[in-house]
């Protein structure tokens, strides 16, 4: 009775063995070989989801874990602990006999008798939960390992003094150096002599743990000297205790971004230069040139009247011919410099019907001498942001055209309608002429001196400078054509909204 | 038809002086001619006429660029003379600048602003201004 207080009772010992089997999840078997009979606990029932009435063999035993590697290993372990009385201890997978798959840890271990091992017996475990945990764990830590190291942004940790702890891939092809190299480095080592300061408030005010993180533009330098300007940003880690452990800071190479801005830069002022001396020029070309053709304009005249008997040859009205055309080229010069000069262009409401009609009134002479057939179809309520010089200059333009293209033997007919989309007044202008290539001439048809029909009036101005006007009052200028079809140039107006 | 009596040019283009000269003889524009070179020329030799009263001008085709003076500054210096206001003037420059155009509707003294070449049937018309 004495020991009754110090030694555990049988019934006592198998009510902790249960106990522990169940809580653990470990359960026992033995195969007694002369027999072949095997006897599991309960627990190895259970984990395997057997009833208890099942009654397992050996065979059947190794056919429940998973079919290749779990199933190769525990036979030949098996045979290695009958055979050679070895003992083993493995991680390995079973199919339970509803399907699941489960980690288990097996356990054998022969008993030997006179040599011959007559007995293996050995533990089983459900070691599912804790196996998969591990593995996701490991997963987890090599995706952390990998977006790391494959990071396309520089990446980098470095202890509190800043020396560096790990480097990742892009960081060191950054900076030319090898990670071993960065190793035996601190951040300062690569930090460029003047922004070696840069930051260091900031590093105390993470350390007092006033900010979380910090981030700044800071240049560095290369392995090979060169500047590398860097947008970075830096974060403290801390343990659990909250005590700083080291910095990862991350490093975007912009260098060249700086490069491109300063190019832009450079590109702007040159631009701004050759703005000012086109402006320049554009004032020389009307001053300059106008005073000369304006004195030939004179003495021609002059001469006319005071030697009259010089008119009369052939030189003299061409002569006239070609100061006159000096004129109109002065002029058009001067309206196309004018035009892509002008600042604070201000826009006003224009209604676009009258305008219309005023103009193909002050064509009417030549409208009547081709017979043209005029039909305008436009709401009179249309009303387009415009200067009205250029408005009307737009209009005459595109009618005289319309009449001059006209198809050789026909009388010209042209379709002038308008629309209001989004806020924009398309105006279209159709004609049933001779039409244009656009294939051959779509590129040239609004350059300067461009022109495509051998007609006595091809200037080849007009079209320049009417979309220049265009697009100085915020237009657009479109044209669709087919030859002996005809054309329709479409104008994109900015529409007036009342309030 | 009265005729104007002293018409003054300042320009420092000699083909455009000889011409306007031409030009106004045969339109009979005037009895006789001034010719300035430059603003300075004309301001120096003007400030004595206008400030005796003797032998005006009664109109000024001036020219806005030249070297030394240019229209801008003699204009300037031109309404400083008390008698200024009796003068007419016309500028007449190759100038199609609008802002140039803008610019001279600051300037009181300014009648007209002519874009060169100048004709007969031009000079008639400032004739009729003149006289009317």
């Amino acid at each position: 009775m004495q020991s009754s207080k110090n030694v555990l009772s049988m019934n006592e010992k198998e009510f902790y063995l249960d106990f522990i089997q169940s809580t653990a999840k470990i359960g026992f078997w033995e195969v007694f070989l002369d027999s072949n009979t095997v006897i599991w606990s309960p627990e190895t029932y259970k984990i395997h989801e057997l009833p208890l009435s099942y009654k397992p063999s050996v065979k059947e035993g190794i056919n429940f874990y998973k079919e290749g590697y779990s199933r190769d290993t525990i036979s030949k372990a098996f045979k290695n602990c009958v055979e050679k009385h070895e003992s083993y201890d493995v991680e390995l997978q079973i199919i339970t006999a509803s399907g699941k798959e489960k980690w288990v840890r097996a356990i054998g271990k022969a008993q030997v008798n006179n040599g011959i091992c007559f007995k293996v017996s050995g533990v089983f475990q459900d070691i599912d939960e804790k196996t998969k945990i591990t593995t996701e764990l490991a997963r987890r830590e090599q995706l952390l390992t990998k977006t790391f190291e494959l990071s396309a942004v520089g990446t980098v940790t470095l202890d509190l003094k800043g020396k560096f702890l790990d480097a990742n891939r892009s960081f060191c092809e950054t900076f030319g150096y090898t990670k071993n190299e960065l190793l035996a480095l601190s951040f300062l080592d690569i930090t460029h002599p003047n922004d070696k300061n840069k930051g260091k408030q900031a590093i105390m005010d993470m350390m007092n743990g006033k900010v979380n993180y910090f981030q700044t533009e800071k240049r560095y330098l290369g392995k090979n000297g060169r500047t590398i300007w860097a947008f970075i940003s830096s974060t403290l880690i801390r343990d659990n205790n909250g005590q700083p452990l080291h910095f990862v800071t991350q490093i975007n190479d912009i260098s060249q971004i700086k490069r491109s801005t300063k190019k832009i830069v450079n590109l702007l002022d040159t631009t701004e230069n050759q703005n000012k001396r086109l402006l320049n020029f554009a004032h020389i070309v009307s001053h300059n040139l106008r005073s000369h053709f304006s004195n030939l304009n004179m003495l021609l005249d002059l001469a006319k009247m005071e030697i009259p008997e010089s008119t009369e040859n052939e030189i003299y009205p061409l002569l006239k011919q070609a100061v006159d055309h000096l004129g109109e080229t002065v002029d058009n010069l001067n309206e196309v410099a004018s035009i892509n000069t002008k600042k604070d262009i201000k826009l006003e409401p224009i209604s676009l019907l009258p305008t219309i009609n005023n103009i193909a009134n002050s064509i009417a002479a030549q409208i009547i001498a081709t017979n043209a057939k005029l039909s305008i179809n436009v709401d009179d309520n249309i009303t387009v942001m415009a200067i009205p010089a250029y408005l009307d200059s737009i209009i005459l333009n595109f009618l005289t055209n319309a009449i001059k293209y006209k198809k050789p033997n026909d009388n010209p007919v042209i379709d002038i309608n308008a629309e209001i989309k989004n806020n924009f007044v398309i105006l279209k202008i159709r004609d049933y002429g001779m039409g244009i290539d656009l294939q051959k001439y779509g590129e040239k048809l609004f350059g300067m001196y461009k022109t495509f029909h051998k007609h006595k009036d091809s200037r080849g101005i007009g079209l320049f400078i009417t979309k220049n006007q265009i697009e100085a009052i915020g237009g657009q200028v479109q044209v669709e054509s087919e030859v002996n079809l005809g054309t329709t140039f479409i104008v994109k107006l900015k529409n007036y909204e009342k309030n | 038809m009265k005729k104007i009596d002293v018409a003054c040019i300042i320009d420092d283009d000699p083909i455009f002086i000889y011409s306007v000269k031409k030009l106004m003889k045969l339109a009979n524009f005037c009895e006789s001619f001034m010719i300035f070179n430059n603003g300075q020329e004309a301001i120096n030799n003007l400030t004595p006429i206008l400030e005796s009263g003797e032998n005006m001008p009664n109109v000024i085709l001036l020219d806005l660029n030249m070297p030394i003076m240019d229209g801008w500054e003699f204009l300037d210096e031109f309404t400083k003379i008390k008698a200024h206001k009796e003068v007419v003037i016309y500028v007449v420059s190759s100038s199609i600048d609008p802002q140039d155009k803008n610019r001279l509707k600051t300037y009181e003294a300014v009648s007209k602003f002519i874009i060169k070449p100048i004709n007969v049937e031009l000079l008639a018309k400032i004739s009729e201004e003149l006289i009317a």
